[in-house]
């Protein structure tokens, strides 16, 4: 229940080693954040920074309109859920939960009932007299959450709470933090590494590397609207495929042109590059897997490729195509869609066109690497 | 394959792992058993001749012809008692203290990253590198001046000991170093101060090495001869048992003390070695993990 | 020397190859010592530089700074009172009045004496009534560098009490500027179990090292520049005073009065270390290995057991088992007399009576005294190895000996290398085992002229103990031996530690 602003805020390391730059973000009262970015990024600093487990260099951090820079993580009224948990080894599941209220001195009938009110909603009441290690990797993720979750925190911070579960697990939990988090009027700030996890829970995704903010935005916005080179390869997965690429102009409009092909840019992509008067140049067009489609080898416009790996995953075909100078472009193609004989015909070593829909299409400056479509 | 293919080097081959680890074992056995004699020997030899009655001098054989508890009795005449509350007061003194030191140390050095933490680490491993026996020169006179040496030499004695203790930090501090950092953080999100860290997640996991540095700082002063014999300086009522009975070795002494010296070696050696076999899973745990952090 | 690139290195025969490796070892030690120093050099610029800096900003902070700052610069405390911050005002200032007070009582005589550590020594006196001598004490020359020492300490905290305070005025100016309130003795009380908990931690600790060992030390450092010896303890007979270099120059000059000379005796002595601390370390290591291996071996029974006999030996105070075993071979102990007996030999054999024969004598028994320690720490090492690497070089094609060099020694060397330098300079100072066993014996009669009695089996660490118990108790050259080991176990450590694989390769085997 708690606005979290961070102005101008930097972590400079001893040696000068800047670890987050200049970084401004206002979470607004009980949105779910999620920081996500390659190790290294900053990300989890800037959790930490948040928490208070981290000096702030530089800059000012303020919960619910105080500023906190010099308060102990303690006095901050956040909670927290680790990646490997931290559950104190030596006391029952249950003390576990109840060690945040006991140290405020919490009336022990209250204890229970809150505890147990925890435990229902995660659904561990019947471990609450096991010590950590005699659970599973699901149960202690439940219960460093319901850790968290019995205090009633301003702000929820989880670093990473998920990436010390097995695949089957993480989607599991990743629905029930969906869940939970409906139940709870908290703000969320969530750290991951995992572009999936940031795109299912975020109410807006903090995209960063190298202690730089790249983009902030909806799920919806970093995926359609990608700002840079770094974010379009980074949300989505497959990763969206970029080729070598040439901007003309074509009439009033505007063509791009590759490997001796040329598509016209209709619909908004146009009009943009237009508002911002775009001049022909070298660009990096970028399109995500599944918005290139295989089509018939009497289409003037495809492109041609050789298929070098063939992977079959169930619902949809992954071709690894080399293009020219685009050695590893990927197409993702729906198995449903294929005849039996065109699914044969897709072999290592065959050629197969392919086009794409110029409305999907993101324009990159290869010098700057950011988009020509943003402002 | 049939039988008649195997020619000799493969019939070696085959019968090779079996065979062989059963002649290993065997060797393994006979040279395992030596060394247990070997090792054991000289105790053997010690309890066996503090029964000896016939005489007190060195003989030429191990098994006494006259046992008794004459070498025991006669320790009563001696200031062998006195040495040994001595140096039983100092252990217990000091295994307390000494704790507390190295665990405040270590556990800071662990913990905290404070301005000045690397220069003091550096700092201590270079006054490691002199002879600390060094400092006894002057030790002893200032508490000569205190009134803490010679006959009164058992407070000097445990300060000596305790005092620099926090430079032996580096065991405790490679366990501490084993409990994951995030215990503390989680702890002091959920509202604890750093004592209260300490005092509620810290200690409570740290039972190992707490009592490896109680047991150590125990065994301590059994075993120490310099500083004692510094600040005892000559005066038997303040001795410890180490150099009380290094003086019944002595050249003029040993013909009348050999058995004796026996005898008090078994009292002495027997409630330290019962504690150290009883808790020596923990000392186990603390050298290994020393040894390995360097 | 030529420097190979990796292919080249590779091409090179298995020969070559050691001694290329060999040689850009000792070629890395003028290196690593060169670091080494430049490292202290970097230390000092960087305390030269941080001084600088700490003055610039006493200056600025005068300058900008409102009344009860400025007034600070005089009455520690002043800005704090001023402020509302009670408690520390009042800490500064009563530790401001304690040093003031001091510095007038006593401090100021101790620092004013310690040019000359005492003008008089006892004198003696006839007293005409009882007609007898009488001695009068006047200056005390160890009191006056002891507590010489200890004002200097003093002032050394005062000033830095003194900067903080005047930093504490600009934090507080800081802080008041931009609006937020200052912490009260009541938060600062609070800090102390909280933030500033790891003061209190230390808080102990570092008093007992300051007190019982860098006041020492420090102490002992300025006596080997001094004549401070039995002869001349500084307040009964005579005063001791400042010599300069001479104990230096008389412990490394050639020159012998009637007899070797003290830096032949030490060269003597520091060689005998130095075999005593390779032979000592080594062979506890290796055979320690063998013991462990042998226990840990697949189907051996008991395991338990074996360790437990080995382990018992730890827990009886070395005093009791060195001394014994000292005695069992001695001419007429147990092991003599036994062999006497059964008509083996017919002389005694000279276990401490012949230099060899003593140095092989105690190099053994330490075996026997660390097998046992070693044996602890190694199979818990060799536990650790993953087992998969032993799996994978056996379908490689290596027998059990190709596994122990190539996968477990160089293992264990990685994982123990810090555990083995440790434990060489410890034996350097390994005084119990030499003391107990032979207290340096057989004599070294060309060795003795030398302060103390000097033995075959001496280390300097023994020698360092005989010299202060010694008729003429030479504290000064107890010093300056002290300060020689230093050296050398610094030097070590320096150039060991430079080249450890584990340091440089942190991540090998993990």
């Amino acid at each position: 229940m708690a606005e979290v602003k961070l102005t101008n805020v930097k972590k400079i390391y001893d040696h000068n080693v800047v670890a987050v730059h200049d970084f401004n973000l206002t979470i607004r009262d009980q949105e779910f954040v999620v920081f996500v970015g390659p190790s290294g990024c900053g990300k989890s600093t800037t959790l930490r920074m948040i928490a208070g487990l981290e000096d702030i260099s530089e800059g000012t951090l303020e919960i619910d309109g105080e500023v906190v820079n010099d308060l102990q993580p303690k006095d901050r009224d956040i909670a927290m859920v680790f990646q490997n948990y931290a559950l104190y080894p030596h006391m029952t599941v249950f003390d576990n939960i109840a060690f945040s209220l006991r140290l405020k001195k919490t009336p022990e009938d209250e204890v229970y009932e809150r505890v147990t009110r925890a435990a229902e909603i995660l659904g561990i009441t019947e471990y609450l007299m096991r010590k950590p290690r005699a659970l599973s990797g699901g149960q202690r993720q439940r219960v460093a959450i319901g850790r968290a979750i019995v205090r009633d925190p301003k702000v929820f911070l989880m670093d990473e709470p998920l990436s010390n579960l097995d695949a089957k697990l993480r989607n599991q939990m990743r629905a029930e933090i969906i869940l939970l988090r409906q139940k709870m009027n908290t703000t969320f700030v969530y750290v991951t590494h995992d572009q999936t996890e940031a795109m299912t829970l975020g109410d807006r995704i903090v995209i960063m590397q190298n202690g730089y903010i790249e983009q902030v935005g909806t799920p919806e916005e970093v995926f359609d609207r990608p700002r840079n080179l770094f974010v379009a390869g980074f949300i989505g997965s497959p990763q969206m495929n970029f080729f070598q690429a040439a901007l003309e102009r074509d009439g009033d409009g505007y063509a791009v042109s590759l490997h001796g092909h040329r598509v016209r840019l209709e619909g908004d992509r146009a009009e943009l590059l237009k508002k911002h008067g775009a001049a022909p140049a070298q660009i990096v067009l970028g399109v995500r897997p599944e918005h290139l489609t295989i089509c018939d080898g009497s289409d003037p416009d495809a492109i041609d490729g050789e298929i070098r790996v063939n992977e079959m995953m169930g619902s949809e075909l992954h071709l690894h195509v080399r293009c020219g100078d685009d050695k590893n472009i990927i197409l993702r193609v729906p198995t449903i869609e294929l005849s039996q004989e065109k699914r044969e015909s897709l072999k290592t070593g065959a050629h197969v066109r392919f086009t794409f829909s110029s409305k999907v299409a993101q324009i990159f400056d290869p010098k700057t690497e950011n988009s020509l479509l943003w402002d | 394959m049939s039988e008649k293919n195997y020619t000799g080097a493969s019939m070696k081959r085959h019968m090779g792992l079996q065979a062989s680890r059963r002649i290993g074992n065997t060797a393994a056995y006979i040279v395992l058993t030596l060394i247990s004699i070997i090792w054991l020997i000289p105790f053997v030899c010690i309890l066996l001749q503090s029964f000896r009655v016939e005489s007190t001098w060195q003989v030429g054989y191990v098994i006494p012809q006259q046992w008794g508890l004459d070498n025991y009795r006669n320790l009563w005449n001696t200031d062998f008692p006195k040495w040994y509350m001595n140096t039983l007061v100092m252990a217990l003194v000091t295994a307390v203290l000494q704790t507390v030191i190295v665990l405040c140390m270590s556990y800071t050095l662990s913990r905290f990253r404070f301005k000045g933490r690397t220069f003091l680490m550096r700092f201590m491993l270079i006054l490691g590198m002199f002879p600390g026996m060094l400092t006894m020169i002057i030790l002893y006179r200032v508490l000569k001046d205190l009134g803490m040496t010679q006959a009164n030499s058992v407070p000097g004695l445990i300060l000596v000991y305790i005092a620099s203790s926090g430079m032996g930090y580096y065991v405790s501090k490679g366990f501490f170093d084993t409990i994951p950092k995030s215990l503390d953080e989680a702890a002091r999100i959920d509202g604890a101060t750093r004592f209260q860290v300490l005092k509620k997640i810290i200690l409570p996991l740290s039972k190992p090495i707490v009592i490896y540095t109680v047991l150590t700082a125990f065994m301590g002063p059994w075993g120490d001869y310099v500083f004692a014999r510094y600040i005892s300086f000559g005066t038997s009522a303040g001795m410890n048992v180490a150099v009380g009975m290094y003086n019944w070795l002595n050249k003029d002494q040993i013909a009348s003390y050999y058995t004796m010296f026996c005898a008090g070696g078994v009292l002495v050696a027997l409630p330290v070695t019962l504690l150290f076999l009883w808790l020596q899973k923990y000392y186990v745990e603390g050298v290994t993990g020393g040894a390995v952090k360097g | 020397m030529k420097r190979y690139s990796d292919l080249e290195y590779l091409k090179l025969s298995k020969g070559k190859r050691i001694g290329y490796r060999l040689a850009s070892f000792f070629a890395s030690i003028p290196t690593a010592l060169k670091n080494g120093l430049l490292a202290v050099w970097h230390f000092l610029q960087n305390l030269g530089a941080g001084i600088g800096r700490e003055i610039s900003d006493l200056v600025t902070t005068f300058r900008e700074g409102d009344v009860p700052t400025r007034v600070s610069y005089v009455i520690m405390g002043f800005g704090n009172l001023c402020r509302g911050q009670i408690l520390r005002g009042l800490l500064f200032l009563l530790f401001e009045a304690v040093f003031i007070f001091y510095m007038v009582i006593a401090g100021g005589y101790w620092i004013q004496m310690l040019p000359s550590l005492g003008l008089q020594g006892p004198t003696k006196e006839l007293d005409p009534i009882l007609d007898v001598y009488v001695t009068t004490y006047h200056d005390n020359s160890f009191k006056i560098l002891l507590y010489g020492v200890l004002t200097i300490f003093f002032i050394l905290a005062f000033i830095y009490t003194w900067r903080l305070n005047i930093k504490q005025n600009r934090i507080a100016m800081k802080i008041l500027k931009s609006g937020k309130k200052l912490k009260s003795g009541k938060d600062d009380l609070r800090s102390l179990v909280d933030d500033q908990f790891h003061k209190t931690l230390l808080a102990l600790p570092l008093t007992g090292i300051i007190i019982f060992t860098v006041l020492p030390i420090v102490f002992m450092i300025l006596v080997a520049f001094t004549n401070y010896d039995g002869t001349h303890d500084g307040y009964n007979n005579n005063l001791f005073s400042w010599v300069g270099l001479q104990n230096f120059n008389t412990m490394l000059s050639w020159k012998g009065s009637g007899g070797q000379s003290y830096a032949a005796t030490f060269g003597e002595i520091l060689s005998w270390t130095l075999i005593w601390a390779f032979f000592a370390t080594f062979t506890n290591y290796f055979l320690g290995m063998l013991v462990a291996m042998l226990i840990n071996k697949k189907g051996i029974r008991l395991k338990k057991m074996w360790r437990t006999i080995l382990v018992v030996t730890i827990a009886i105070p070395q005093f009791i088992s060195l001394l014994y075993v000292s005695k069992m071979f001695a001419q007429n102990g147990i092991l003599n007399l036994f062999l006497l007996n059964m008509g083996w030999i017919d002389k005694a054999l000279p276990f401490w009576e012949d230099p060899t024969w003593a140095r092989v004598t105690v190099i053994l028994i330490n075996i026997w005294i660390g097998i046992p320690y070693l044996m602890l720490i190694t199979t818990g090492i060799l536990m650790n190895i993953p087992a998969d690497l032993y799996e994978s070089s056996r379908i490689d094609g290596a027998n059990a000996w190709q596994q122990y060099t190539k996968i477990t020694l160089p293992y264990m060397l990685f994982v123990t290398g810090p555990y083995l330098l440790t434990s060489f300079t410890s034996n350097m100072n390994n005084f119990n085992v030499i003391y107990l066993l032979t207290g340096g014996a057989p004599t070294n009669p060309a060795a003795s002229s030398a302060a103390g009695t000097v033995g075959y089996t001496d280390l300097l660490i023994t020698w360092l103990f005989k010299i202060t118990m010694g008729a003429e108790s030479q504290y000064y050259l107890a010093s300056v031996v002290g300060i020689l080991v230093f050296v050398v176990v610094a030097v070590i450590s320096l150039v060991v530690y430079g080249a450890m694989p584990s340091i440089k390769n942190e991540e090998d085997f993990q």
